[in-house]
């Protein structure tokens, strides 16, 4: 098509023809259609990339509309997915884009179906969602260009398997949780007041309560047993009063028993108070005078203002009432089901965070403590990460230079790149890829794909017949599948069961982890994927081949590697670009040019590792992800 | 775009929540003056060549909701421009490029009013600057003629706008900010735990006072009570006797050390947890917190700086004079009066944060005074000196550009410099100067399609050695090969970085770049140099 050369004509100068080609030739996979999303779908579209998957689960929303420009107001509760997909199409009809408003955590998205694209993106802003993707394109060995922002900060890192360091090479921070005694009974901050308006007070009223906040730690020391156990019954009290949601009298009952009794019997175990302020009960009937309508709307309306006590009771009722009459529309149109409605704290909806608002205030003031006004306790109920359309444009171009290097398969002159806005001098720091840490849990491991007939493969097939006799493991050996041990040599009563009754399907993990002494192999990922009829033994490795020697032998051969012990990382020196040969006059060619980093990278070429050398670390480490957006 | 769009006219968002919502991201960032001057703010865009990098700056400055922009740009929209400019569509071909582009755009966000220029033949982009039009900046894109260019930068001057120039061709960009006069600003967003400043070497009587009355008995108090010191209480009360047994303050890094010990020991150790948190914090503060800032660098270039006739009537050096006295007559800047979160009762915890209010309030009100006194100073907002108060270590001066610092002298003086450092780069293991993409991109400012030779030649002009210094000629013919074409990608990169720089402009928010940022798209990286 001629137009269609025309149109091409800045990339197919610039990349060359051969890159170009690349280009066209990828199929892509994009997790993640949001801020950074929109415009990494940009780019693509216009780069050419030949085929583009978008795997979204999230729908649009009004705060969305500052940065992710693919959408529009009239787009709010749609798919993100869809809704991208369909305006990018239109600016490069020569692109194939497929949506997928589903979850990347689901099934449909197998191993299989990742090794299927040339490499995969990244766009997320959760770090559980992050991890999966980390693992599966790890598992696939498709690379992956992770990356994230939050307000002026960013960072982009391309994660291939064996040569460059994995998502979960360095620990993340874990989310803060409180003990539940500070939460329910000695609250001394404004957020110890929001955790319990919106992981207590609400999730109580309106929530499925048997949820566990993450937030809470429940955990029980002899200490404080007797206090928990006082909370249990408080919190028994508080769904009696639930079941009178919808009368008249609910607000005053739920708000006598909070503010007023529950205080008063905290108050009354004078030990807690011999050095505290005691907390002061409040109490609904002397301020019976609520704001009127229009004073309430007018309050409603100034977020950023702290409001009073006054102003807090009334919006409290105000809200309670919001959410009793959503309550029982969702239970006039649910009728049948078994479920319950439910209705959970979100930080963009407008009612629960009125509640939460004024349910935190209030208890703020009880407990002497300083309140808060909704906009600051919507960033902190809500765990708000700032986002602008600035920070998502700069990564995600970031995102798809890297993304050249990926597809001429040059991954160690790949940059792992730092945004750094308040670093006057430069805006951008650009580094080496890290190296693989040899400890870490999730990349340095050997991984296999593993046919397995679930009608009758049972774990001794797995075990004693795949492991011992065909890997050669010796007797010390131990599998897990997620958090559940399935086997070790003192466990070993499930021998005789078959894998399908053990909880586990198709495209399930096992890990299995050498526990011999003496040399002991990496961790070993199993990949689960159902195969019926298999012919001759029911479990087959589709990965690793022939019969192994075992370990009792002087000098056992093994298919997966051994463990090698951590060695310090290197640091190279950062971002040399060396001595350049080019020579005047001599034009320059765009392979030339996009090689231009990499004399230097040439000679300090990272020695491949990942599988072959690891030390595992068991702890399954869990932690919040610092770059966020959605 | 248009064809997703099921509602020509988007509603206009109602109510102030709605806004509030739309903007939540940001607010979070710049808050709501901020965001005012953002809505206040008239962006004019010069655009030419393939177009792209100028538009998709426009594009990060209309979805946060810029008040008004306005395209010049005399070009009709071709194939090529379908292949690399997003805001244009197939129905586009042959239309003025301009409006296309202003349609596109707006309709990303219904509060934004786009306006395009010329609208027909009689008009010319000349005529924009006959001052009937104001403009709150420019952003001018290469190529562009020599005259149209002296045009904006003279009219930036006269009128006291900021222009920014953007190149982008090939893998290789540049933007450079052209500020008319000096730029001072008080909000420059310090990281939070750079702010804490707590005077424990120079406590008043107060807060000593109160540190005293909760470490009195110190020995004596029960566990709970002695694990709820909050750390500045109990950091004055161990200064207190470390001046006792010594005669001075610890001053030294070794005698910090030893300060810091003495501090552990007095935590109690049979507590459940084996040790304190209020003394844990007190520990991990010490070489922080006991040390006297002195003069932040930054601050003694404002005070040493003496504002022309016209800039001091501003209230900045009005506020920032009144502060300078303060200074010299105290030894120390106003208190910024904020306390970090420590293991306190809470309403422990409240009586310090009102003992360091008070403090703050004094300070801010002795200034405001000397403020009051300056014939001048009787209209300045008491809030504005409050904040400027607070800020008082973390404010910034950026100099203006001036004309001669891009003379080809200045550009010479400047390339020796930047290779000098790359003959040593290697040894320090730095980066290599990004200064051959300037010099070369440069170089095609008024004719973008020269090759290489062509390019070379121009640089000679400010750099004789141009042609035997090989990064020279690598980065000038990797600017021929472009062609004046732009990469989307790289444009799109680009326009988030100048946009960010424009926001931070006017919202006078945190610090921008002084005053030319460089990027490689082959090696990702950036340099930013003052030309």
């Amino acid at each position: 098509m001629a137009s269609s050369k025309k149109r091409d004509r800045f990339n197919a100068q610039s990349l060359g023809m051969p890159l170009n080609d690349k280009v066209k030739e990828a199929r892509v996979l994009m997790v993640g259609a949001g801020g950074i999303g929109c415009e990494l779908l940009k780019n693509l579209v216009l780069a050419g990339f030949g085929e583009v998957h978008i795997v979204d689960l999230d729908t649009i929303d009004l705060s969305n509309l500052n940065r992710q420009f693919l959408f529009r107001h009239e787009h709010i509760k749609k798919s993100k997915a869809l809704v991208a997909k369909e305006a990018a199409h239109k600016f490069n009809p020569n692109v194939k884009l497929e949506a997928h408003h589903a979850n990347i955590k689901d099934s449909q998205f197998n191993v299989d179906w990742f090794k299927t694209f040339t490499m995969v993106f990244n766009a997320l802003d959760n770090l559980e969602a992050r991890r999966h993707a980390n693992k599966m394109c790890l598992a696939a060995d498709v690379p992956l260009i992770e990356s994230g922002t939050t307000g002026f900060n960013g960072q982009v890192q391309v994660i291939k398997k064996g040569i460059t360091a994995c998502y979960d090479c360095t620990p993340k921070e874990t989310p803060k949780s409180f003990p539940v005694c500070t939460i329910r009974s000695t609250p001394s901050q404004p957020i110890h007041c929001i955790v319990w308006a919106k992981s207590y007070l609400l999730s109580e009223i309106f929530g499925a309560s048997e949820d566990e906040s993450p937030e809470v730690d429940n955990s029980e020391d002899s200490e404080n047993a007797k206090e928990i156990e006082k909370l249990r019954q408080e919190a028994q009290a508080l769904k009696q009063i639930r079941e009178s949601m919808g009368t008249e009298p609910f607000p005053q009952l739920l708000f006598d028993k909070v503010f007023k009794d529950d205080v008063i019997r905290l108050r009354s175990m004078e030990d807690m108070w011999k050095t505290r302020r005691p907390p002061e009960p409040l109490d609904y009937s002397a301020t019976a005078q609520l704001d009127s309508r229009e004073a309430v709307e007018k309050t409603l309306k100034d977020g950023q203002r702290v409001w009073d006590l006054q102003e807090n009771i009334s919006v409290f009722k105000d809200s309670l009432e919001r959410l009793n009459k959503r309550m029982s529309e969702m239970k006039a149109t649910s009728k049948g089901d078994a479920a319950e409605p439910t209705i959970t704290f979100d930080k963009d909806d407008d009612d629960t965070l009125d509640f939460v608002t004024a349910g935190a205030n209030l208890r703020s003031i009880v407990f002497g403590i300083e309140t808060k006004s909704r906009f600051d306790i919507k960033q902190m109920a809500g765990n708000i990460i700032p986002a602008i359309a600035t920070t998502n444009a700069i990564v995600a171009g970031l995102c798809v230079l890297q993304s050249y290097k990926v597809l001429r398969g040059e991954f160690t002159s790949t940059k792992e790149v730092f945004l750094s806005p308040f670093a006057p001098e430069r805006l951008l720091a650009s580094g080496r890829p890290r190296e693989p840490n040899p400890d870490c849990p999730v990349c340095s491991v050997a991984q296999t794909r593993l046919l397995v007939d679930m009608s009758r493969a049972t774990l001794k097939d797995l075990v004693e017949d795949f492991l011992q006799l065909e890997l050669g493991y010796g007797e010390d050996l131990t599998v897990n599948h997620g958090n559940d041990l399935l086997y070790d040599p003192d466990e070993n009563e499930n021998l005789a069961r078959k894998l399908s009754e053990l909880g586990i399907k198709g495209d399930s993990f096992l890990t299995v982890v050498d526990d011999t002494e003496r040399n002991p192999r990496v961790n070993l990922v199993l990949n689960v994927q159902e195969k019926t009829g298999l012919e001759g033994k029911p479990i087959k490795s589709l990965d690793i081949a022939g019969k192994q020697t075992r370990d009792e032998m002087p000098t056992p051969a093994s298919p997966i590697p051994r463990r090698k012990t951590s060695v310090p990382q290197s640091n190279g020196h950062t971002n040399g670009n060396g001595t350049s040969s080019s020579i005047a006059g001599k034009k320059r060619s765009a392979d030339e040019a996009l090689n231009g980093d990499t004399p230097d990278s040439k000679r300090s070429k990272i020695v491949s590792n990942g599988a072959e050398d690891g030390v595992i670390v068991l702890d399954d480490t869990d932690g919040a992800i610092l770059i966020d957006d959605d | 775009m248009t064809e997703v769009i099921t509602d020509p006219t988007p509603p206009i968002l109602h109510g102030p929540s709605d806004k509030e919502k739309k903007y939540d991201r940001q607010l979070r960032l710049w808050a709501a003056s901020g965001q005012q001057a953002l809505e206040d703010a008239h962006i004019l865009l010069i655009n030419s060549g393939s177009g792209t990098v100028g538009v998709e700056t426009l594009k990060n400055l209309v979805l946060p909701g810029i008040g008004k922009f306005t395209i010049a740009d005399e070009n009709t929209v071709g194939q090529a421009d379908l292949g690399v400019n997003f805001f244009l569509d197939e129905d586009c071909l042959g239309k003025l490029r301009s409006e296309c582009c202003v349609r596109l755009l707006q309709e990303l966000n219904p509060d934004v009013q786009g306006n395009w220029f010329p609208k027909n033949k009689n008009e010319t982009i000349e005529q924009l600057f006959d001052g009937t039009m104001q403009f709150t900046m420019i952003l001018y894109t290469a190529p562009i003629t020599r005259a149209r260019m002296e045009l904006v930068l003279k009219y930036g001057q006269q009128r006291n706008v900021p222009v920014i120039s953007i190149h982008s061709a090939g893998f290789y960009s540049y933007f450079h900010i052209n500020l008319p006069g000096n730029f001072p600003i008080v909000d420059t967003h310090p990281d939070s735990t750079a702010t804490t400043d707590l005077r424990l070497l120079t406590p008043w009587k107060e807060l000593s006072h109160f540190a005293a009355s909760l470490t009195d008995n110190i020995q004596s108090l029960s566990a709970h009570e002695h694990g709820h010191i909050p750390y500045v209480a109990l950091l004055l009360h161990y200064l207190a006797k470390w001046k006792e047994e010594h005669g001075t303050l610890p001053s030294t890094y070794k005698e910090k050390t030893a300060f810091r010990s003495r501090v552990a020991s007095g935590a109690r150790t049979d507590t459940p947890e084996g040790g304190e948190e209020n003394f844990d914090e007190a520990v991990a503060a010490v070489l922080k917190t006991i040390s006297s800032p002195g003069l932040p660098s930054s601050v003694r270039e404002v005070f040493d700086y003496t504002p022309n006739k016209m800039e001091s009537t501003a209230s900045f050096w009005i506020i920032a004079d009144a502060i300078k006295q303060f200074y010299n007559k105290h030894n120390t800047l106003p208190l910024p009066g904020s306390v970090p979160d420590m293991k306190a009762q809470s309403t422990v915890y409240v009586q310090l944060q009102n003992i360091y209010k008070a403090k703050a309030r004094q300070d801010a009100a002795e200034v405001l005074k000397t403020v009051r006194s300056h014939p001048r100073g009787k209209d300045i907002n008491s809030a504005e000196v409050e904040s400027f108060c607070k800020n008082a270590a973390f404010i910034k001066l950026i100099r203006g550009s001036k004309s001669s610092e891009a003379s080809p002298t200045n550009i010479k003086v400047l390339a020796e410099r930047e290779f000098e450092n790359d003959a040593n780069a290697p040894m320090m293991a730095m980066p290599l100067s990004l200064f051959p993409i300037y010099l070369s991109l440069s170089a095609t400012t008024f004719y973008p399609t020269s090759d290489a030779s062509d390019i070379i030649g121009t640089i000679k002009n400010v750099f004789p050695d141009a042609a035997s210094t090989p990064r020279v000629v690598e980065a000038a013919e990797e600017v021929a090969r472009a062609n004046g074409g732009e990469l989307h990608n790289i444009s799109a990169l680009t326009g988030g970085m100048v946009a960010q720089e424009v926001i931070k402009i006017i919202t006078k928010q945190y610090i921008p770049i002084d005053n030319t940022c460089i990027f490689d798209g082959i090696t990702s990286r950036t340099q930013v140099l003052r030309i």
